[in-house]
């Protein structure tokens, strides 16, 4: 017997919805079923619908369907500028300009990236209620996930480029590089977030030692704090002396995003808004589509036994 | 015709994993402390194997944890076998749980959209539906108010319609068939009807083997993750049936063994009367006069008195009271009433009630036995409600109410009077 072709519901193009749909060719589910990865790709790509519809759905239950519901989104990452700005800028007397700008064009990705993080993690156990009943690509749980957060941050923007103009920062056409900083970072937090997904499956308590190393990441990463105070620090790694910059960038790609993200949009201490360095983010790039393709395969991996694992 | 669903040799394990970490902690000391791992496994499905053609619709059966509805999530594609294939040829929906995936801040109509979209249909697609979904859900103006303020009924409703107006090809139905009111159930299954004369291919888990024989062409009965008979419904489900009916009996019988140890040892307050005559034991005797502890509607039974009088006994009088488990009093016949003139009564004996046709409907009676002296104002001895009696319909017979009154049918066409009675 041929195998035959993997064919989920949906297959069908440009069906009108009202006559019967078109009969498409047999499933075959087998033990332990390795399918293609591009027929995988292939049935994701037919489960748009439900990605929008699910962003849809946490954005009005966040949002509650109320303007007032999109600015108190806004207040949460304002106060923790107020905050750092107070604690950092006035108390402990960071130096350099509009600090406050420095803050938040750091928290407001950093805010995408740990809630998206924080929710994908439970976005197949949390969700055991679906995943016993339906089936569809499990995949689409955490996607639609990274990119609800996604919108979030996106509606923030413009707040954020407002605060930016305002402080005397004025916007220049390098902001544009905003797209392939935000499309890496939103590829490398798919693949965490596959990740820990899956992992959680298994071993529950994933979510919650993942709150303890998010708040250490943040600390690791220049959000508070300009990349070049760990320029002076050096780590001695079989006996050669590396700068804990170059080790942050290296080990961290959401250190060298944020720093593109303030190169982009806030500049330097003293100079303008500039062109994040290439090389730099290619090799950002690259990390992360690397994280994504591990995340992946590890996920597909195991989804076939999260309908009763979960 | 082509099958809809095949199942090639298909087996189903599943690791209760005791011994394996749940969590990152269990892992550390796990680790640490080298525990033993331990690789039980249920089989939940044993080299099953059977065809469903299209169109056809087919009826699960067997004893609960037996794999029935490891075959339905198979075919929903929820679990995947752990050795052989399972076939789907068409679009699957499953009456599984009902509004799976509701939101219950969205309102009725977005949940609709949404729960379209996780079986793969487009919003346009669903546009062309919205309107008999809602239409079949009888929900009116609350389809667009969040599903959190809707009852349980209207809940499942909008579930039902939503997933009977999604083109299904096969559709899987797991006990789900009462759904709100009267009304509205006849209207699910009128509507799984009209959908299998369409062509949609059924699979329906219950244990109202009457829904089996009325929705079903075939049956698969399972034993243990095993096939234990697959073919017509009749059949199968009669087979089922007679080794269900074995099973409880031998159930029942070891029951009634502890109930009469336990019914001598305390005081029972469901037992009084001089004892003059003690009523030793009551026996249920089936068409083929021998014991059981379940009847069927319809057959010959024969309620069977024991007695040992103490001495002897002037003029007795024996009688029974027959309540369905719920308290409805049945009735209660006595010998007396019935004619019978029993002089006296010495030593041990028996008193039968029989019944040419056993007039019950299917249900669990109390039988109270008792006896009386000739005033029917002392009681030698009385057992109130002490001995439960299963009583099962078979095909044909009545099955609403309590019983059935074996009365004849007769019709005229002409106005009475015209042409005598047929």
């Amino acid at each position: 017997m041929s195998p035959a072709r993997v064919r989920p519901p949906g297959a069908a193009a440009g069906d009108a919805g009202g006559a019967a749909r078109p009969h498409h060719g047999p499933i075959v589910v087998e033990a332990a079923g390795r399918r293609r990865l591009s027929e995988r790709l292939a049935e994701l790509w037919r489960y748009r619908p439900m990605v929008r519809n699910l962003v849809i759905r946490d954005l009005k239950v966040r949002y509650k369907n109320s303007v007032l519901g999109f600015f108190w989104s806004l207040a949460s990452p304002l106060l923790m500028m107020l905050v750092f700005w107070v604690v950092f800028g006035l108390w402990m007397g960071q130096p350099g300009k509009a600090f406050h700008v420095f803050v938040l064009v750091a928290i407001l990705p950093w805010n995408w990236f740990s809630a998206a993080v924080a929710g994908g993690i439970d976005s197949i156990v949390g969700n055991a209620a679906l995943i016993n009943k339906v089936y569809f690509p499990r995949e689409v749980l955490p996607i639609s996930i990274v990119l609800s957060e996604l919108v979030n941050f996106a509606l923030a923007l413009p707040v954020l480029l407002a605060i930016t103009w305002a402080s005397g920062i004025a916007p220049t056409p390098h902001a544009l590089w905003l797209a392939p900083i935000v499309a890496i970072q939103g590829v490398f937090t798919l693949g965490i977030v596959l990740l820990l997904a899956t992992a959680n499956v298994y071993y529950r308590d994933t979510a919650i030692i993942m709150n303890v190393v998010l708040t250490a990441w943040f600390f690791l990463t220049p959000v508070v704090y300009p990349m070049g105070n760990l320029d002076a620090m050096h780590v001695s790694i079989g006996g050669t002396d590396v700068s804990a910059m170059r080790l942050a960038y290296i080990l961290n790609p959401m250190a060298s995003l944020i720093s593109s993200y303030r190169v982009a949009l806030y500049g330097s201490n003293l100079g303008p808004p500039g062109q994040p360095d290439l090389l730099f983010l290619g090799r950002t790039a690259a990390t992360a589509v690397a994280v994504l393709a591990v995340g992946y395969w590890a996920f597909l991996r195991h989804s076939g036994r999260f309908g009763e694992e979960v | 015709m082509s099958a809809a669903i095949r199942f090639e040799d298909v087996t189903k394990r599943f690791a209760l994993a005791r011994g394996r970490a749940r969590s990152w902690k269990e892992a550390f000391v796990g680790a640490v402390r080298r525990a033993p791992r331990d690789d039980d496994e249920l089989l939940a499905l044993d080299g099953v194997s059977f065809e469903l053609a299209r169109g056809d619709s087919l009826g699960l059966v067997g004893p609960n944890g037996t794999g029935k509805s490891t075959v339905l999530k198979l075919v929903a594609r929820i679990l995947e076998p752990s050795a052989g294939r399972v076939v789907i040829d068409g679009r699957v929906a499953a009456l599984l749980e009902l509004g799976a995936g509701f939101h219950p801040d969205l309102t009725g109509r977005e949940n609709v959209y949404l729960n379209g979209s996780m079986l793969g249909f487009t919003q346009r697609e669903m546009e062309a539906r919205i309107g008999r979904i809602v239409d079949f859900s009888e929900l009116g103006r609350f389809v667009d108010m969040p599903v959190k303020h809707y009852s349980s009924g209207m809940y499942m409703r909008l579930g039902f319609a939503t997933a009977i107006h999604l083109d299904a090809e096969i559709l899987l139905i797991d006990e789900v068939l009462a759904v709100g009111d009267q009304a509205f159930q006849y209207k699910c299954r009128d509507r799984i009807a009209e959908l299998r004369r369409d062509g949609v291919s059924i699979v329906l888990v219950s244990h109202d083997n009457h829904a089996i024989r009325e929705l079903c062409h075939h049956a698969l009965w399972l034993e243990r993750g095993k096939v234990r008979a697959y073919g017509e419904t009749d059949g199968v489900v009669e087979a089922y049936h007679a080794s269900m009916v074995a099973r409880e009996e031998a159930r029942l019988a070891a029951e009634a063994a502890e109930h009469a140890a336990e019914g001598d040892a305390d005081g029972a307050v469901d037992r009084w009367g001089t004892g003059d005559v003690d009523i030793t034991g009551v026996e249920f005797l089936g068409p083929d006069g021998t014991p059981h502890h379940v009847l069927h509607t319809g057959a010959p039974a024969t309620i069977r008195v024991r007695y040992a009088a103490r001495g002897r006994v002037e003029r007795p009088v024996f009688g029974l009271g027959i309540h369905r488990i719920d308290g409805v009093h049945v009735t209660g016949p006595n010998t007396r009433l019935g004619g019978l003139d029993i002089p006296f009564v010495e030593g041990a004996g028996a008193i039968d009630y029989h019944l040419a046709a056993l007039p019950l409907i299917a249900g669990t009676y109390e039988i109270s036995v008792s006896c009386y002296d000739d005033t029917l104002s002392h009681a030698f001895d009385y057992h109130h409600r002490r001995f439960p009696i299963h009583v099962r319909g078979s095909a044909g017979a009545e099955a609403l109410g309590v019983v059935v009154l074996a009365g004849r049918w007769a019709h005229h066409a002409a106005p009475e009077g015209r042409e005598g009675a047929g």
